[in-house]
């Protein structure tokens, strides 16, 4: 289409923060290595997305969604204290592209993150319904948190 | 090579190997629910204290702002028997501005935590931003009796002011950080160099104090959150180690670094290097708003 139909509010989803809200928006974010989690409830029409940066918090510093058990955990809060039922929460996942070749395994943030999700969302209980990740390239995702739906592109890098 | 091994030894060896692997698989099954248990109680803390925090934000953050602004009106009255009142609200002034800060880290640091915060990019006049931090911290200096010197080393053409794109709140909060470890770890009488300046299209500043010094191992650890460091002077001053650990938060948000200088007994040099950033907020704002060509996009 090209255009917005309606006008629906948009917000643009940075690095290391999180976003969940029961008003209709469009939610958009670039990942590299990084890792979305996109949680919606179909019952209840509220969606949120994560964008987290590296894995696991390792004690220090700031406990903040940077890290995907963190930013995955606190989505889900922010999800149910917005009235959504775990039970009924499904999980889209995104990113975690290799945009730096490496053989290193513990530079290999992209697969780790995904991996992260994998399990995180696994111990939640949270299927996941759909997923594009891995690969060479980034992405651009646009997130409707009121449909769940996902567009997303491929781009050259982040 | 003298002995050959059996079948039987063979089959016992593996037998034996099989219970220990049973028995290691079974403590680590322990364990790792142990973990996992430890680590549900911490996330819950966790979720406690962002929460508590945000919803206490403007309770705490409207009185100081009165208690502030009318101290600091009294201070500028300079008669003689005013002295006393003056001192005594000087007093006030110091206890006020230091909870005031030590709050608003506590509250940026619940945003970073809580994943609500980003960038807020404007153009942006550094000198003005640097000193409106100076100022603020006009009468914590002297009464801590210490100079602050700041050197503004960015030349424009046509005097115009020096803009430059970043965040100039979170800039305040970093600087402001710095200034306050700077000060309070100085010995009275001493010096604080600011300096501000343009290397390889970054904004560069320094904060540079001549009091105790970090050591080598005590560097690495500054930054974690709720971590202050256990020297002679510090029990004289206050703060809950937030500080540094917001300052790196906020300093990665805009695509920075921050890096130590010091020696035990020779003070501390903190430099943040920031790059010019390549988008408005407004700019990401509007892209967003731009739809995808139906030829690329996929639907998940």
């Amino acid at each position: 289409m090209g255009f917005v139909m309606e006008d629906v509010k948009t917000h643009f989803l940075y690095p290391s923060s999180l976003f969940a809200s029961n008003e209709p928006h469009i939610v958009s974010t670039i990942l590299g290595s990084c890792v979305a989690v996109c949680l919606f409830d179909a019952t209840t029409k509220i969606g949120g997305i994560n964008h987290y940066m590296l894995p696991f918090w390792n004690g220090q510093g700031l406990a903040s969604p940077k890290y995907g058990n963190i930013a995955i955990e606190r989505l889900l809060e922010k999800m149910i204290a917005l009235g959504c039922k775990k039970s009924n929460i499904r999980a889209k996942v995104f990113g975690g592209g290799e945009v730096i070749e490496t053989n290193i395994a513990q530079f290999k943030i992209g697969q780790r993150n995904i991996e992260l999700a994998m399990e995180a969302l696994d111990d939640l209980k949270i299927p996941i319904v759909a997923k594009s990740v891995g690969g060479k390239l980034g992405r651009k995702i646009e997130f409707n948190t009121e449909t769940g739906e996902v567009k997303q592109k491929y781009i050259e890098k982040t | 090579m003298g002995h050959k091994i059996t079948d039987d030894e063979l089959l016992d060896e593996l037998k034996r190997r099989f219970e220990q692997n049973k028995i290691a698989v079974k403590e680590l099954k322990t364990l790792n629910e142990e973990l996992k248990i430890a680590n549900k109680k911490l996330g819950e803390s966790e979720a406690l204290k962002s929460h508590f925090i945000s919803n206490i934000t403007n309770e705490i953050i409207n009185p100081f702002t009165s208690i502030l602004g009318l101290s600091r009106a009294i201070l500028s009255v300079d008669k003689e028997n005013w002295k006393k009142v003056v001192s005594m609200v000087a007093l006030i002034h110091s206890e006020a501005f230091t909870l005031d800060f030590q709050f608003r880290n506590i509250f940026v640091a619940a945003k970073i935590e809580a994943g609500e915060i980003f960038p807020e990019i404007i153009y942006t006049n550094i000198e003005n931003v640097i000193d409106s931090v100076l100022d603020s911290f006009k009468y914590e200096a002297r009464r801590k009796k210490v100079n602050v010197d700041f050197k503004f080393d960015i030349k424009t053409d046509n005097q115009e002011p020096f803009l430059f794109k970043t965040d100039p709140e979170k800039l305040k909060l970093i600087l402001a950080n710095l200034l306050s470890n700077a000060i309070n770890f100085s010995f009275e009488g001493g010096v604080v160099e600011i300096v501000a300046k343009i290397d390889k299209d970054d904004l560069v500043v320094s904060v540079r104090d001549h009091g105790v010094g970090i050591s080598k191992e005590n560097q690495k650890i500054i930054f974690d959150r709720f971590k202050r460091l256990d020297s002679g002077i510090n029990s004289l001053n206050r703060g809950h180690g937030l500080g540094l650990s917001v300052n790196k938060a906020i300093i990665e948000m805009l695509n920075g670094k921050i890096d130590i200088q010091s020696e035990i007994g020779k003070g501390a040099c903190f430099t943040i290097r920031i790059p010019e950033s390549e988008s408005f907020t407004s700019d990401l704002a509007s892209e967003a708003n731009e739809t995808f060509f139906d030829t690329e996009e996929e639907t998940f």
